[in-house]
């Protein structure tokens, strides 16, 4: 059960590391990431996440992933953003979509990778779409798909790539039901 | 599909939606009104600070470490290069040190308390930056606790790099040059030309395609040159005069003919920040 797994404390921990991760390697690299016209963001969170969520399907619901999600959003909201009301709605949602979308795929390699992408890019638009309304991302949609998305897709599935077996294997090994 | 459009959650969504724009609608107001932000914002934007401070210490250190080969790699070319420097520099700094006696003494003789070129600065590190391709913001060790106020102008060793947009108590977010949201880069600044002549203006946008800082609307007709240089112009209070901006690139015309565009190389690589200092006029 999740109140006696070990999970309860490693998902937290992990996902507040990863939250500062983000910042951390944005503000370190940011001659190479956000060097121009490309701009790549590093989502961690949303891969430690995503990838849990994808696993629980062979468990039990054992982590509360959309409440976490919540609160790392508001998170990301007051502390990089400084704009409340956007992650705080778009994390949950990215908890939801891959739900639906694992349900109907075996947790697989390619179908985990497959989720991701549409995760990430369903994220990235959202937020452009929602950053352009209230008049802080001034991009035109072509710019922002060749120079936003594309490469911050491209960063993430190489996280993914590299990620994927050692998040998976502590999936494994903790969120287990205990008998 | 029908279940989906049921009545029930096709509320929930639209007030769900209804309440993302206007929390983002009511921050991005209160940002521009308030110098603090809520106070259960502040709260947790200083745990996290706090927190964050912990996490990236290693990861710059690791950095450091890095930077430190690299350099030792090209330390000989430059080093030559810097003897040159140095010998000038020297002179430069006396001769500084005793023109900066006698404007305090002729001050004093004045009885001028406070001029636009007396100002203090406060030391931050750069403990994080905005995963964002919208927003080009930092993170600094100092908050309120330390004197940082909203709006106080941020140099880096070699020049003006952005202003403060929000104060923790221990923490606060720097909004660079390179920021292309619309109520930032409002800086006063004035060229100096070779002539003699002053040239004032604000910085008015940021090229991303050559990174150049661009003042806009600049109806003078003095002779503005390449490489004259541009600084703070203290205009408007919050910022004190004399703070290096970058050095004039290209003088072209505005959309319609009327203005000269001044596009302007920043003194400062925006993207290589570790440690900065916000100014605060004594």
């Amino acid at each position: 059960m999740y109140r006696l797994s070990r999970m309860r404390f490693i998902f937290p921990i992990v996902l507040l590391l990863a939250f500062f991760l983000d910042g951390s390697l944005s503000s370190v690299f940011s001659s190479f990431l956000f060097s121009y016209p490309y701009s790549m963001v590093s989502h961690l969170v949303i891969l430690w996440i995503v990838l849990g969520v994808i696993q629980e399907g062979r468990n039990t619901r054992v982590i509360p992933f959309t409440f976490f999600a919540a609160v790392i959003g508001f998170l990301f909201d007051t502390y990089y953003a400084g704009i409340l009301g956007l992650f705080v709605f778009l994390f949950p949602l990215i908890v939801w979509v891959t739900r639906m979308l694992s349900k109907n795929f075996s947790p697989t390699f390619f179908n985990s990778i497959m989720i991701f992408f549409i995760d990430i890019a369903l994220l990235e638009l959202l937020n452009y779409i929602a950053y352009s309304i209230i008049g802080i991302a001034s991009a035109s949609f072509a710019d922002f798909v060749l120079y936003t998305l594309a490469p911050t897709l491209a960063l993430n599935l190489i996280y993914f790539v590299v990620f994927y077996v050692p998040i998976s294997a502590v999936y494994e090994k903790y969120a287990r039901l205990r008998s | 599909m029908q279940k989906f459009f049921s009545n029930r959650r096709l509320v929930v969504i639209f007030v769900l939606l209804i309440l993302c724009f206007g929390l983002m609608a009511g921050s991005v107001a209160l940002r521009n009104k308030k110098s603090t932000p809520t106070l259960i914002q502040q709260f947790g934007n200083d745990i996290v600070g706090f927190t964050n401070n912990v996490v990236s210490y290693p990861i710059s250190g690791v950095k450091s470490g890095l930077n430190s080969v690299s350099e030792l790699m090209n330390s000989y070319s430059e080093n030559k290069t810097l003897k040159k420097q140095v010998s000038e520099l020297a002179q430069v700094k006396v001769r500084d040190q005793t023109l900066a006696d006698e404007n305090s003494q002729l001050k004093k003789e004045l009885k001028l308390q406070k001029s636009l070129t007396d100002y203090s600065t406060v030391t931050a590190a750069v403990i994080s930056r905005t995963p964002s391709s919208w927003q080009s913001q930092i993170v600094i060790s100092k908050g309120q606790t330390d004197g940082i106020r909203k709006n106080m102008p941020v140099l880096s060793q070699s020049g003006l790099i952005g202003r403060v947009s929000e104060v923790n108590k221990t923490n606060s977010k720097v909004e660079l040059l390179s920021d292309s949201n619309e109520s930032s880069n409002r800086f006063a600044i004035q060229i100096k030309t070779s002539t003699g002549d002053v040239v004032n203006g604000i910085i008015t946008g940021y090229k991303k395609s050559t990174g150049q800082l661009i003042m806009g609307q600049v109806t003078s007709d003095a002779d503005i040159k390449k490489n004259d240089k541009i600084t703070t112009s203290g205009m408007g209070g919050v910022t004190p005069k004399g703070l290096y901006v970058g050095k004039v690139a290209k003088v072209g015309k505005d959309d319609y003919g009327l203005a000269k565009k001044i596009y302007i190389t920043p003194a400062t690589d925006y993207n290589d920040l570790s440690v900065v200092s916000v100014a605060e006029i004594d």
